[in-house]
């Protein structure tokens, strides 16, 4: 027995969830608790062509991917009705740190978020819950929106 | 690991030699308190290094024999990783030396040479690695910058290791013999990077691993059968 315990071949093994994004949660200003987006909501990347996220419905958050090597990240939020479109602007400051596990294994980029600021007229605040974007993927920025009352 | 397996079963042949070879025992003389001492050298990492494995080592170590039961042992060594990916094309490399003290104890109560110990070691490395990933690229915002390389990345481990170990007279002053290690990790300090894929001595990093060696080793000063006749 002790001699099969030994003899084995060695398989690849990687974290299976190794997407590195970043979560934004949507609150209300006034109620403080997570709102439904009935809107819907592009985001992209200033100053590139990307599209980070399209025309989503319904939603109270999205996960999107940081950029690997700048310094800061400029998102344009924009939220689209019935006849009316508005942009948000959110600016992230970040430190990017290169993670690798085995040779067998992709390489990719973990973040730790430093700040954040926003130029918008539908938003609130936002701040940051979770500076490490990593594999975890957890609450990192909340977003509070400008809700009936405000 | 098939290294290790072919190890284990040389191991399990010298047990029944072992055995066998303690049934014509009938006395068993007091062994003296300072029995000599002895040097080895494995011959498992040159074995490693020559088929190619992901890792191998060059090791040799001295100890005393107290009793013929208590063992105090130093081993010194140098280990290599020189890998790449196998589905991409990574290239990981680490070279650095290592160390361990510890104590072995002969549980073969009967001094006709052969000895199957338990051992307990400590052991420490200091080491650098280098980590390349040349296709490394922002996949979502594309911008020019492409390729990662991480050079001398260093890096610190200190882990225990449990022994399982059966040796045998060859020829007068020449001994072979076997052991296999459980090794755990018990203090590290690593870049925030991650975690080297191959610690000298240890192994492939993990919570814990086996291990083994297959030892050529030198008596020096008195041998057993001196000690026999005493």
């Amino acid at each position: 027995m002790l001699c099969l315990a030994l003899i084995g071949c060695e398989g690849i093994d990687c974290t299976l969830n190794n997407v590195v994004l970043c979560h934004y949660s949507f609150y209300g200003s006034q109620s403080g608790s997570l709102v439904t987006l009935t809107d819907t909501l592009t985001v992209t990347a200033a100053g590139t062509d990307s599209v980070l996220y399209n025309k989503g419905a319904g939603i109270t958050g999205v996960d999107l991917p940081m950029s690997y090597f700048a310094d800061v990240d400029t998102l344009v939020f924009t939220l689209s009705g019935d006849g009316y479109g508005t942009r948000s602007t959110i600016r992230v400051e970040k430190t990017n740190v290169e993670h690798y596990e085995s040779p067998d294994c992709p390489t990719t980029m973990f973040h730790y978020l430093t700040g954040v600021s926003f130029a918008s007229t539908v938003m609130d605040s936002v701040v940051i819950r979770r500076a490490e974007v990593n594999y975890l993927q957890d609450e990192n920025i909340r977003v509070y929106f400008h809700t009936d009352g405000d | 690991m098939r290294i290790y397996g072919y190890i284990s079963i040389l191991m399990v042949i010298s047990l029944f030699c072992l055995e066998a070879s303690g049934k014509t025992e009938e006395v068993i003389p007091q062994a003296p308190v300072f029995c000599g001492a002895a040097v080895s050298v494995d011959l498992a990492g040159p074995v490693m290094k020559a088929v190619g494995t992901r890792f191998d080592q060059l090791e040799c170590g001295a100890r005393l024999n107290f009793r013929d039961h208590y063992f105090p042992v130093c081993e010194l060594g140098i280990g290599e990783s020189d890998r790449e990916g196998r589905t991409n094309n990574n290239k990981f490399h680490a070279r650095a030396p290592y160390f361990r003290v510890g104590m072995d104890y002969n549980v073969n109560k009967k001094h006709n040479g052969n000895r199957m110990f338990i051992g307990l070691r400590y052991a420490f490395t200091s080491f650098s690695y280098d980590f390349k990933d040349p296709d490394f690229s922002d996949p979502v915002w594309q911008v020019s910058e492409s390729g990662l390389s991480l050079s001398g990345q260093s890096a610190r481990m200190q882990w225990i290791e449990a022994c399982l170990g059966f040796e045998t007279k060859l020829w007068s002053f020449l001994r072979l013999g076997w052991t296999i290690r459980f090794k755990k990790p018990v203090h590290k300090k690593f870049p925030e990077q991650g975690d080297p894929y191959y610690v000298p001595g240890f192994g492939k990093y993990g919570n814990s691993t086996f291990g083994g060696t297959c030892n050529l080793i030198f008596d020096v000063g008195r041998t057993s059968k001196k000690m026999n006749k005493k």
